[in-house]
């Protein structure tokens, strides 16, 4: 090109020509880049915002949860997506079980971080998981405060009556190997109008399953409460709730117990001479039951 | 052609018994990773050490080290390159070469950590712009691509005079005349190459804080204890080029001593290199202190425990390996060999030790990033084995690291023996050096060109993040008819009582187009849509009445009448209300609720009055429309504008910088420039 002024105005034209041209171009694509709309799996079947509450008085710790949640969704071994947990705030407060289910987060680091979608948001609030597209990079594991998810490290052993059926993101079984693995909150339970497994499996009543937006949950023994009430009343909180990651599942505090704690009950069933410090953050028994 | 170049390239094509040695080592040890990847694919990753509590362990530490020895070359040469220090030319290949294979090694290991590497494609199918690994894959392929530009570049002219040697096989030859582009060395190929190599020079050095800066995002970005800092970015770019120039270093006392290349590496070259080290170190220093001094000093729990472990616990001998071994000992042994006159003899081995201990306490310090604060969760880990609460690496693991080192010395070794070490037209005089000085370049705006096609470009890498998102049908309920018994039951909404709002004071109920739901995007800039049609509605606060008479029609007064709510999963009891003396009673409900609900009323009756009992749909406002949270923008499965626009703009325009100088610059215009008669 010349160094001259009409080379220069040409030049000025076409820059301005290719200007104009990728500008509709960019409009026009980012229309199709920038989509507001959701994604059809991300829509839930009803439009309701699940809540959990679960009454941390009543928990006595005796892993009905757990046992039915395994049985339910036929959980690999060493996976416990409902688990309990026995913590103690400090050494004074004493100690206390602590049933964990997935948070269901309103602001869940997992999804925020996985890089292909596998685990994602549902409107009704779940916390989904796609077992047919995750990666297995393990970053939601990482990101997630509570433990709550497993990654199936072997090809997981399976039964007859789990082969039975086909998978869905519903029930995410079938297992398979290399994915990662999190409670999902019984969502075929929900399209049938019944309680997670969890929750109906909890003889004490600790476990309260609802819509928010009916301001109702409900437990095990049909007793149904206005959650907003409860909540307030019971002085509710939730897990690590300075992470900011708004969790689905609300906990009333441990006062007025009629069961014995996770201290105590270790006391009664070893006799007197346990020191007081060990049940804590000691599992290891408990380990080597189910391995 | 001098002496050392003679040399250099006689180097090049020997192969003695210990290079043959010394590749079939590295081959065997690459050949038994390969048998224990192949393992860990039939099995799965249950023949690794890690478990669901400790779930990255060796693999990823690999990485993180192997992308910061990546550091080495190209960040420093370009720097270097940039600020027109001379005395860089014979070290710049061989530490660009560093950056190449160790990039190609660094990336593996991801693939090697993935549960499922078959479906590593989803990553370009699925991808998520808002989560870091998808920032890697971006950045680490960028940096790859910019790195192999940067390291070709140089190489044209020695590779056409590579092609013009005598003896060496046909093969290698047609090799180096394809890939030497008919460099033919006129004026305007010079004058082309200069530019191109100073256009990469720059672009390289962002590009290179970037990528790692991306990498310590993985760790920054959540929430746990040990990673959830602030200064992690700077923290793992100083660190990376910390092990990065130690590994260059370590090549240059290495490489001359098997390629004798005494003549180019002089210990002026050990020395400036040195005290670059040695400044890089006293910053490593720095950085490791303000990490762990603001943490310590305030003993947070989650913290307190990590740095327990750290300090005395059982991660205490990595601690201190990569405080000692890894900063002290490195930083001490170059302040004695740079710094007194007597010393000065030791510069080459002491650097080069220095260097040595550096990498290896760069290698523990990976590890120590990632396996303590895996293993250091929120919550206890309960319930499990044991050996699942401890990472052991298996030999799985180990097998695969070894390999990973295997390979990295294998493909520089052949890199070595392929490409001269050393730049052999950059090291020559002044005067040999066919360059020469043009006039400074008019105003030519053809050079612009490909600047103007940038925006397309930059769409082209937009479209491919596109989701294709489908609509869906949202059910209604129809109401019921009221059914009165004996006990009339109305209910009425009192005044509308509003939700909380957020402060931007969003307009009321509103319900999504039919078909469409919407994501929540509050606070986000709406950059082509501006409506957002998401709100919540206000619901009701309800009153029932009920009205109980007995059979003759007269007012029942004085009497309990019991309320109930029909959830969707259980009956919400309200209690029980005495009639007043016309026979009435009125229930006020100001729950958070909406949606219509039976409402069942009952009169359970007494020895003169049978039980009656009666039902009213109330209706406590319409739901809101389903939504994702509010403030849905990260965990949006839609691209993120927001978070995404900045990724790709940066890293779009690398590539656009990347087809301009490999493109135009080199494809293009030195071509035509040739064809065009002088």
């Amino acid at each position: 090109m010349d160094n001259t002024r009409r080379g220069f105005f040409q030049f000025l034209a076409r820059g301005a020509g290719l200007l104009v041209v990728s500008g509709v171009a960019m409009k026009t694509l980012a229309g199709r880049l920038f989509r507001e709309v959701l994604p059809a799996r991300s829509i839930a079947p009803t439009n309701r915002k699940w809540v959990m509450v679960a009454d941390l008085a009543k928990c006595d710790g005796c892993k009905d949860c757990t046992k039915a949640c395994t049985k339910m969704h036929f959980v690999p071994p060493l996976q416990e997506w409902m688990k309990v947990y026995e913590v103690s705030d400090n050494a004074a407060a004493g100690s206390y079980f602590l049933p964990r289910t997935c948070m269901h987060c309103d602001n869940p680091p997992c999804v925020r971080g996985c890089p292909v979608g596998a685990t994602y948001k549902r409107t009704d609030g779940i916390v989904m998981m796609d077992q047919e597209r995750c990666i297995g990079c393990r970053n939601c594991i990482a990101q997630c405060p509570y433990s709550a998810r497993f990654f199936n490290w072997a090809e997981p052993p399976h039964t007859a009556e789990e082969l039975k059926n086909v998978y869905s993101v519903e029930h995410n079984y079938p297992h398979r190997r290399g994915v990662v693995e999190k409670c999902i909150l019984c969502p075929e339970m929900l399209r049938e109008g019944m309680l997670p497994g969890c929750a109906e499996a909890c003889k004490m009543g600790a476990l309260y399953f609802g819509d928010e937006l009916e301001d109702a949950v409900t437990n095990a023994k049909g007793e149904t409460m206005q959650f907003s009430k409860i909540a307030a009343k019971g002085a509710g909180f939730r897990l690590m709730e300075e992470l900011g990651t708004e969790p689905r599942v609300y906990y009333l505090p441990p006062v007025n117990r009629k069961y014995p704690s996770p201290g105590e009950k270790h006391m009664n069933q070893m006799g007197a001479a346990v020191p007081e410090e060990k049940p804590m953050h000691d599992m290891g028994a408990m380990g080597k039951g189910q391995a | 052609m001098n002496e050392r170049e003679t040399n250099l390239l006689r180097s090049m094509r020997t192969d003695g018994a210990g290079f043959r040695v010394w590749v079939f080592g590295l081959i065997m040890v690459i050949l038994w990773g390969a048998f224990a990847y192949f393992r860990q694919l039939r099995f799965g990753l249950v023949e690794t050490g890690m478990r669901d509590q400790i779930s990255w362990g060796l693999y990823i530490s690999n990485f993180v080290f192997f992308i910061g020895i990546s550091h080495a070359g190209t960040l420093i040469s370009a720097i270097l390159r940039v600020t027109d220090a001379d005395w860089r030319c014979p070290i710049t290949r061989m530490a660009e070469g560093i950056t190449v294979v160790a990039l190609c090694i660094g990336g593996c290991m991801v693939l090697i950590d993935l549960g499922r590497p078959e479906r590593a494609l989803n990553l370009f199918r699925y991808g998520r712009i808002q989560s870091p690994i998808v920032w890697d894959v971006l950045s680490v392929s960028t940096y790859l691509a910019g790195c192999l530009v940067y390291f070709y570049l140089p190489l044209l002219p020695d590779l056409a005079i590579l092609q013009a040697q005598p003896g060496i096989s046909p093969l290698r030859r047609r090799l180096y005349r394809a890939l030497s582009l008919g460099w033919t060395g006129v004026p305007s190929d010079w004058h082309l190459l200069e530019k191109a190599i100073s256009v990469m020079a720059v672009a390289i050095i962002p590009l290179a804080i970037s990528v790692h800066t991306v990498v310590s995002w993985i760790f920054a970005m959540t929430l746990r204890p040990g990673w959830d800092s602030s200064i992690f970015g700077p923290y793992f770019v100083v660190g990376a080029i910390y092990s990065g120039a130690a590994a260059v270093v370590l090549a240059m006392c290495i490489l001359r001593r098997v390629m004798r290349l005494e003549a180019y590496l002089q210990p002026v070259h050990f020395r400036n290199l040195g005290l670059l080290l040695l400044s890089f170190s006293l910053l490593y220093l720095y950085f490791n202190i303000n990490e762990y001094l603001t943490v310590g000093y305030k003993f947070q729990s989650g913290e307190k425990v990590l740095l327990d472990r750290l300090l005395y616990g059982d991660y205490a001998p990595y601690f201190w390996v990569v405080q000692v071994v890894g900063v002290a000992l490195p930083m001490l042994l170059m302040m004695g060999v740079l710094g007194p006159k007597r010393f000065r003899h030791f510069t080459v081995p002491g650097l080069g030790l220095a260097s040595f201990l550096a990498i290896v306490g760069a290698w523990a310090k990976r590890y120590l990033i990632v396996v303590p604060t895996l293993s250091s969760p929120f919550l206890p880990i309960q319930g499990v084995p044991e050996t699942w609460a401890h990472y052991v690496p298996s030999w799985v693991e180990w097998s695969i690291t070894a390999a990973a080192f295997a390979a990295f010395l294998l493909l520089y070794t052949l890199l070595a023996k392929l490409f001269p070490v050393v730049s052999i037209w950059e090291t020559r005089p002044p005067e040999a050096a066919a360059l020469t000085e043009e006039p400074a370049p008019a105003f030519r705006p053809g050079v612009w060109g490909p600047a103007v096609r940038v925006p397309l470009l930059l769409v082209a890498a937009l479209v491919l993040g596109a989701v294709a998102a489908r609509a869906q049908d949202k059910p209604k309920g129809e109401p019921g008819p009221v059914q009165p018994t004996t006990l009339s039951v109305t209910w009425k909404a009192l005044a509308s009582e509003e939700v909380p709002r957020m402060e931007d004071g969003r307009a009321g109920a509103t319900t999504a187009a039919p078909g469409k739901i919407y994501l929540s995007t509050r606070g986000m800039p709406h950059l082509w849509h501006s409506e957002n049609p998401k709100s919540e509605p206000a619901h009701s606060v309800v009153e029932v009445s009920a009205q109980l008479r007995d059979g003759s029609g007269q007012p029942l007064a004085y009497q309990a009448v019991g309320f109930a709510l029909k959830t969707s999963l259980g009956t919400l009891d309200f209690g029980k209300r005495p009639t007043d003396d016309e026979g009435k009673v009125q229930l006020v409900v100001r729950d958070r609720r909406y949606g219509q609900y039976r409402m069942d009323v009952a009169f359970q009756g007494d020895a003169s009055h049978p039980p009656s009992q009666g039902q009213v749909l109330v209706d406590f406002g319409s739901r809101p429309a389903p939504a994702l949270p509010e403030g849905g923008v990260l965990i949006s499965p839609n691209f993120s504008a927001a978070i995404g626009l900045p990724f790709l703009f940066f890293y779009g325009s690398m590539w656009c910088v990347m087809a301009y100088v490999v493109g135009y610059l080199v494809l293009v215009r030195m071509r035509r420039e040739r064809q065009r008669p002088q």
